[in-house]
């Protein structure tokens, strides 16, 4: 009796509480598919805001010149010059100036990602005399004004007879960059030390702890360095301006700024051959993102 | 090696000699930022060390370099005019420009920190911005801020609002650049996102079954979180926003910070000085000043950042 | 401290620095191309901005021909970025890796001499005197102490455009463009359609591609603010009636209309003349070519001097140019010297003309451009016209005592414009402060 009674009671206790969480379930569902709209039309809004100036880019790409000069400017092109594509890339070496931009940025990216992850788990993880002071220098690093130190930088390049070549843009990528240093610091301190610790236990030494287990639980980190080094070299004028001496060895950057001189701008080249450069960068983002949903995933489960 | 450690006190006491697992650690601690140290050496050192010893000199770059003592300190703030200017301005912008690219950043970065269809394309577009740079996107700019044909006060116009001149009217100069700043601030929004996958999703949903409102999770589990990584995005947005220089130099009639100045930040104010003026030697001591403010600034940061930082 | 030395010294620790890293990455010497090649010949370096169209190819072809021509040097021409060349270059002369020929701006060829940054060519002059070849006031620029250090290569001067169907509809005479600064104005007004707040169409506005600058010397007799002594002439009475009349201009039109006129066509993408929105301009002579290149093929234009201020005072006008310059310390300067020469030679110079419709430095390269044969009619008449605007061109190099005085000038400038200051006020703040400056 006591024990039917009891199952009785956790019966009904149980369907009350099933008719309550459906309930409760069924008015979360509309209240989550509400805010689904909702977080859809801001993001939509948003991505209208933000594709507009690259919408006006790509209609001025494919405009005539003597149609980019006319006021008021159309919005879309009266008439399609997709010539102007054709004449860009044959303007200058396109693809010969495209690998040897991939050929440096390649280095950069990888001498980014290695020597500052590596670097970033010294000043994180381990306890040494004259960290602090260190760690100063790095952030001092990012305080000096490019300008003063590019001529005796220069002069430091040509001392060793690395001007004319790709060296000054690559070798120092392997030597850390301040703002990556402080990044991924950022990431690491946030990383919990008993992991570190039972590793320790384990036997493991720093470097296996590094390679094994900050590495690829921080990739979301290491994957955003790679993207920003590969924008910053894939995207960088005044290096390759100073350091290159043979047009043989130029980088796109440079190459676009051939439709500049003293008295014109070819508009509609300058925007085409633009548009043609941000390609590489939006597919590697495309890409690279996908692994942020990963990392969410690893840190388990997902929401609705 | 196993063996020694686990018989070890967990806390060390401080300020005494190096036990021998301590050196070890030191050791390991020394290769790990070693790189940084034999860059810091090779590429940095000896730059920055002549450009702190040119500002107190008449270096020209090529030919001239005269000890005159503190002559361009002196200069700087009693004899160029400019040089003011040049500091508010600078102040200015990165006042109004740290605060909302940080909160860009993170209000973005939440925005597209979810699992639905399509986040991949917006959170692509959302980046883009971020991607373009050079001139191109300048000019692109000052196409949208044009007065009467340009997006930006069309779509003020459809609210019935009369837009400024912006690049053009000295009042407008700025936030017209801080607008430019906003739109690309993907790039903030990056570092957020890649954060965001380190919160746990159990503790939203703890937080969810304890009645916790979208904002109460953003207040009390999101932001707390990242908080490293938006005490990185304030120091480093500080000291890039103290060194604004592209966006003006090209934006202005021959790099000259008009109208009446407004433009006119401090690094370019030092560009005029080295590059058109041969004057390094005052450019490398304003560098140095500069340095200074933004050296205290950050010391300010890192003082008030156990307060509100967790890591 | 002895300068030339203590840069040696910063220098020799620069070295003794850099070869921790040399040691430690192998850094691979690949020497410079100023070496002679196996076939016996000197290569020279020659850095120019022109990366593309007919300038590029132009100056491709006259190279190729000159290395052609002797069998002792082969020139390499390498393009580098509009604007950038100047700052390469001067990293690369205090690198001491320079190349040895740079196209240069003209303005500042004083200051490089001054600064040692340019390798002093009076010997070779002085061997064969050709500074009777350019127009006077070009090769002035290009002495330092009364010594040549470059030649000059192409030159320009700002001319008004018109717009002769907008003439015609205004009832006026297309082939008669404004003499003096009264006509202008009376012209412009019957251009001028719409009212404040509301303009379809702006006769002129004086600020529009020239500046105040080109304005005051026009006015002055073609003195600019730094005078032909050398003198700040800041606040001349003349400069301050031109400063008046410019924004008499503005309150004509409304500083409103102005600013947004500034704004909208700022970016130099979209272009008023062409859209037929302002019907005269002040424009550097250049312009002609976006003209050619940019406008429907039915629009009608004209090209005339600057009016002058009254009847006498002169179209004075204002100009610029590149030079030719052997920056210091390279290894060939004579053999650079002789290349500069072939560029600066008459028929050099005409076929880079002809090609770019730039206005040459040669003088006779521009006098043979005026009845050349491949030039249409128009393009006769703009060398025909700038040849004789040549003859009341002012150039304007870069003060020595004051390189940097131009963002003081247009502070004031600025605050007149904005209602802050009077002419008189504006002008007089800025000759005390530049004067102060060149102290």
């Amino acid at each position: 009796m006591i024990e039917s009674s009891k199952t009785d009671y956790s019966q009904k206790n149980m369907s009350s509480e099933s008719n309550a969480q459906s309930k409760y379930f069924k008015s979360k569902k509309r209240q989550e598919q509400l805010g689904k709209i909702a977080i859809y039309v801001i993001l939509i809004l948003v991505s209208l805001i933000l594709l507009a100036p690259l919408v006006w880019m790509l209609s001025t790409s494919l405009k005539p010149m003597s149609e980019i000069v006319r006021f008021p400017p159309t919005i879309l092109p009266e008439t399609f010059v997709w010539q102007n594509y054709l004449d860009t890339i044959q303007a200058f070496p396109f693809f010969k100036y495209m690998g040897n931009t991939l050929f440096i940025t390649g280095f950069v990216v990888l001498g980014n990602v290695f020597s500052n992850s590596f670097i970033a788990y010294g000043f994180a993880k381990i306890e040494f005399p004259g960290k602090k002071i260190l760690f100063a220098l790095v952030l001092a690093t990012m305080m000096v004004p490019g300008f003063v130190t590019m001529i005796p930088q220069y002069i430091l390049f040509t001392r060793i007879n690395w001007v004319g070549t790709y060296l000054p843009l690559i070798v120092p990528a392997f030597f850390g960059s301040a703002f990556n240093i402080f990044l991924l610091r950022q990431f690491y301190l946030s990383i919990n030390n008993e992991l570190i610790e039972a590793a320790q236990i384990d036997g493991a030494n720093h470097l296996y702890i590094w390679s094994h287990l900050m590495v690829p639980l921080t990739k979301p980190a290491l994957i955003t360095v790679g993207i920003m080094s590969f924008n910053g070299a894939w995207n960088d004028f005044l290096g390759p301006l100073l350091y290159i001496s043979k047009e043989d060895m130029y980088t796109l950057q440079i190459g676009l700024q051939s439709f500049s001189n003293q008295s014109t701008t070819q508009w509609n080249y300058l925007m085409a051959g633009a548009t043609l450069v941000l390609i590489p960068s939006i597919l590697l983002f495309f890409f690279a993102q996908k692994y942020f949903i990963e990392g969410m995933d690893l840190t388990g489960g997902t929401k609705g | 090696m196993a063996a020694e450690q686990r018989i070890e006190p967990k806390k060390k006491p401080k300020r005494q000699k190096m036990n021998k697992r301590q050196k070890k650690e030191a050791l390991w601690g020394l290769l790990f930022v070693s790189p940084f140290i034999i860059g810091f050496l090779a590429f940095m050192l000896l730059p920055m060390a002549f450009s702190f010893i040119g500002s107190f000199t008449n270096y020209n770059i090529t030919s001239r370099m005269d000890f005159i003592g503190f002559e361009n300190f002196t200069r700087m703030f009693t004899n160029d005019q400019l040089f003011l200017t040049s500091l508010y301005n600078t102040v200015f912008y990165v006042v109004l420009n740290v605060p909302l690219t940080t909160a860009g950043g993170v209000f973005l970065a939440v925005l597209l920190n979810r699992k639905i269809r399509g986040i991949s394309i917006f959170r692509t577009i959302f980046y883009l911005p971020a991607i373009l740079s050079g001139v191109a996107v300048y000019v692109l700019w000052m196409q949208l801020l044009s007065p009467s044909s340009g997006l930006i006060n069309t779509v003020l116009s459809w609210v019935g609002i009369a837009g400024p001149s912006w690049l053009f009217d000295p009042n407008w100069t700025k936030p017209a650049l801080i607008l430019m700043r906003l739109w690309s601030v993907g790039g903030a929004m990056l570092l957020y996102l890649a954060t965001l996958q380190n919160v746990p999703i159990q503790l939203y949903e703890s937080a969810e079954v304890d009645g916790a409102g979208p904002f109460k999770k953003l207040r009390h589990i999101t932001l707390p979180l990242i908080t490293p990584i938006i005490f990185y995005d304030v120091i480093t947005s500080t000291i890039g926003a103290f060194q604004i220089f592209q966006e003006a130099y090209v934006m202005t009639e021959n790099g000259t910070g008009g109208p009446a100045n407004s433009l006119l930040f401090y690094n370019l104010h030092m560009w005029n000085k080295a590059f058109v003026a041969f004057d390094m030697g005052y450019a490398m001591a304003m560098s140095l000043v500069l340095f200074a403010i933004v050296i205290v600034l950050t010391f300010i940061n890192l003082k008030l950042a156990p307060r509100w930082v967790h890591y | 401290m002895n300068s030339k030395r203590s840069i040696k010294l910063l220098k020799q620790s620069l070295i003794l620095g850099s070869t921790v890293i040399l040691l430690a990455a192998c850094g691979n010497s690949n020497d410079t191309s100023d070496q002679e090649s196996a076939d016996g010949r000197t290569t020279l370096e020659f850095w120019s901005f022109w990366g593309s169209g007919a300038r590029r190819e132009t100056i491709e072809e006259i190279i190729e021909e000159y290395n052609a021509s002797q069998d002792d040097v082969t020139v390499e021409h390498v393009y580098q970025p509009w604007g950038d060349i100047w700052t390469k270059s001067l990293a690369a002369i205090a690198g001491g890796n320079a190349p040895d020929v740079i196209v240069q701006d003209i303005n500042s060829v004083k200051q490089r001499a001054e600064a040692q940054q340019a390798t002093n060519l009076q010997d070779y002059l002085d061997e064969d005197d050709i500074s009777g070849d350019f127009y006077p006031q070009l090769w002035d620029t290009v002495l330092y102490e009364e010594e040549a250090y470059a030649l000059p290569f192409n030159t320009d001067t700002q001319v008004l455009f018109y717009n002769k169907t907008a003439f015609e509809e205004a009832g006026l005479d297309p082939e008669m463009p404004p003499e003096t600064w009264d006509e202008l104005e009376e012209m412009a007004r019957q251009l001028d359609q719409g009212s404040e707040g509301n303009w379809e169409q702006i006769g002129f506005y004086p600020r529009w591609n020239i500046g105040v600058d080109v304005w005051a010397l026009n006015a002055d007799g073609g003195e600019a603010w730094f005078d032909s002594n050398g003198e700040v002439a800041i606040n001349t009475p003349e400069k301050v009636e031109a400063l008046e009349w410019m924004l008499d201009w503005q309150d004509y039109y409304g500083r409103d209309t102005i600013n947004q006129y500034e704004a909208e066509f700022g970016s130099g993408v979209s272009d008023p003349f062409i859209s037929g929105l302002v019907s005269m301009r002040g424009q550097n002579i250049n312009y002609y070519t976006n003209l050619v290149e940019n406008a429907p093929d039915d629009f009608e234009f004209g090209v005339a001097p600057l009016p002058e201020k009254e009847e006498g005072s002169g179209h004075w006008s204002w100009g610029g140019g590149f030079v030719l310059e052997v920056p210091e310390n390279t290894d060939h300067p004579e053999e650079s010297y002789d290349f500069m020469k072939y560029l600066s030679s008459t028929e050099v110079q005409e076929k880079f003309g002809m090609n770019s419709f730039d206005i040459m430095a040669n003088t006779e390269a521009n006098e043979n451009l005026k009845t050349h044969e491949e030039l249409d009619e128009m393009g006769q008449m703009i060398y025909e016209l700038a040849d004789q605007n040549l003859a009341v061109t002012t150039i304007t190099p870069v003060p020595l005592n004051a390189p940097d005085f131009n963002s003081l000038v247009n502070t004031e400038i600025d605050a007149a414009f904005l209602g802050q200051k009077t002419a008189k006020e504006a002008l007089d703040d800025a000759q005390e402060s530049v004067e102060n400056l060149a102290e």
